[in-house]
């Protein structure tokens, strides 16, 4: 049977995501969870608080065994996760993407004027995901201090001590846990699985 | 079905479903492990690279007073007992890959030039202690001793049988010492009495205590230093 609808042709669905952002998500996700697991695993050698006699990490789903496994787990994922959002902040600063796609004035007016629940919901996951940014950038800077203090004391100096540094590197650990869940929860929330699909695999 | 197949499938099917996660997580656990090796082996010689990319050799690490120091942060770690060794007998070796081997005591090592340094001493495990350290420069023993030309590396020995290796760059930087001063007084023996490496560019296991052999080579030899051979990183600057 030969198809006589006079219904224009249905449009393809326009591409939610370029090429290039699922691929930082992919690459993000993946070296980020790599960094986290065996982040924690060197956290055990000598928790941030308390030192050995502080709270310790259950060992279920840590990265590398030991501490050596660990640093090598941790520094094997550093070059992935840097160099990502290395040429990630670069695209998006070549294609203007940062202009568009990021939180903006016109969201925080959403939240302060907008009646649309939808509207506000989006204003929030813009606000969300662009909050990631700062976070992961704070922990490759920390985590520079840390790896070669005494080739740049001056990040170690700039969050006052060692202690201070170490607080601040953990710190993210949580913050990008806490992000992971918002971030699921909004994305879900603002535009769908079809939202969602379209950073991992749609076309 | 009565109750007792009932009851015997569902524990059958239980212990299966118990007995596959074990395995699971045991053979999960166990790839991680073999994993870590291959890891390490990928990206070690690729971060050394970098890392020794950035490293200047002859800049002094910054400093800091002598208020700033953490006289109990340092933590004692040793992977055996401490050894007591004899001052009056005690002799520092330096041999190897060397035209003068020396064969040097506490009274002459410690007529060299003194020099003192405030930095900041970097655990492996992630805590650090401000340390004043006093001592030789290696930098100092090494014109005595007149590396050959092509030495590469240098071999540490300690009294406990504890080893290490190093790049001869990091060990002619300005701030490597065997040290025999800590915080202003003589060394204490579990510190590493009578010599020991200080250095703000090593990571602590790097710095070995009691030292009593300092051999230059040309080549790195597969045995290169006590935890290296099990597995942390051989370069660990900082």
């Amino acid at each position: 049977m030969v198809e006589t609808s006079l219904s224009p042709k249905p449009r393809p669905i326009r591409a939610l995501q370029t090429t290039p952002a699922k691929i930082f998500h992919w690459i993000n996700i993946i070296s980020l969870s790599i960094m986290l697991t065996s982040g924690l695993q060197i956290y055990n050698a000598n928790p941030v608080f308390g030192g050995r006699a502080g709270l310790h990490i259950p060992p279920i789903g840590l990265l590398g065994g030991w501490l050596a496994g660990g640093r090598h787990w941790h520094f094997a994922s550093m070059g992935f996760f840097s160099l990502n959002l290395l040429w990630y902040g670069l695209y998006i600063l070549v294609t203007r993407r940062w202009r568009h796609r990021y939180v903006a004035q016109n969201d925080i007016k959403a939240l302060q004027q907008s009646q649309n629940p939808k509207r506000r919901i989006y204003a929030w996951h813009r606000i969300v995901y662009t909050s990631i940014i700062p976070i992961l950038l704070l922990a490759i800077f920390t985590g520079i201090g840390m790896y070669k203090p005494a080739q740049f004391p001056w990040i170690v100096d700039f969050f006052g001590d060692w202690f201070a540094l170490r607080v601040m590197h953990f710190f993210t650990v949580p913050a990008v846990i806490l992000f992971a869940l918002a971030h699921s929860w909004l994305a879900l929330k603002a535009g769908g699985e079809r939202l969602v699909n379209s950073m991992f695999w749609d076309k | 079905m009565d109750t007792e197949t009932q009851e015997h499938l569902d524990r059958r099917s239980f212990l299966r479903i118990a007995g596959f996660s074990g395995a699971s997580l045991l053979m999960g656990s166990a790839v991680l492990t073999l994993a870590e090796g291959g890891v390490g082996k990928l990206f070690e010689p690729l971060n050394q690279k970098v890392e020794e990319l950035i490293f200047r050799p002859q800049q002094p690490v910054p400093e800091f007073p002598s208020s700033a120091i953490e006289p109990e942060a340092l933590i004692v770690n040793s992977f055996r007992g401490n050894p007591i060794l004899d001052p009056a007998s005690f002799r520092l070796t330096i041999d190897g890959a060397v035209h003068n081997p020396l064969s040097l005591d506490l009274v002459s090592i410690q007529k060299l030039p003194l020099t003192s340094m405030v930095i900041r001493h970097v655990c492996v495990e992630g805590w650090a202690a401000i340390v004043q350290w006093g001592g030789v420069r290696l930098q100092d023993l090494l014109q005595l001793a007149q590396p050959k030309a092509g030495a590469r590396y240098a071999y540490f020995e300690s009294a406990d049988g504890y080893y290490e290796s190093w790049d001869l760059a990091s060990v002619l930087h300005p701030q490597t010492l065997l040290a025999y001063e800590k915080n202003g007084a003589p060394l204490p023996i579990e510190n590493g009495a009578p010599l020991r490496l200080a250095s703000p560019i090593k990571l602590g296991y790097k710095q070995s205590k009691w030292v009593t052999r300092v051999t230059l080579t040309n080549q790195l030899l597969p045995r290169k230093g006590y935890w290296e051979d099990i597995g942390y990183e051989w370069y660990a600057g900082l």
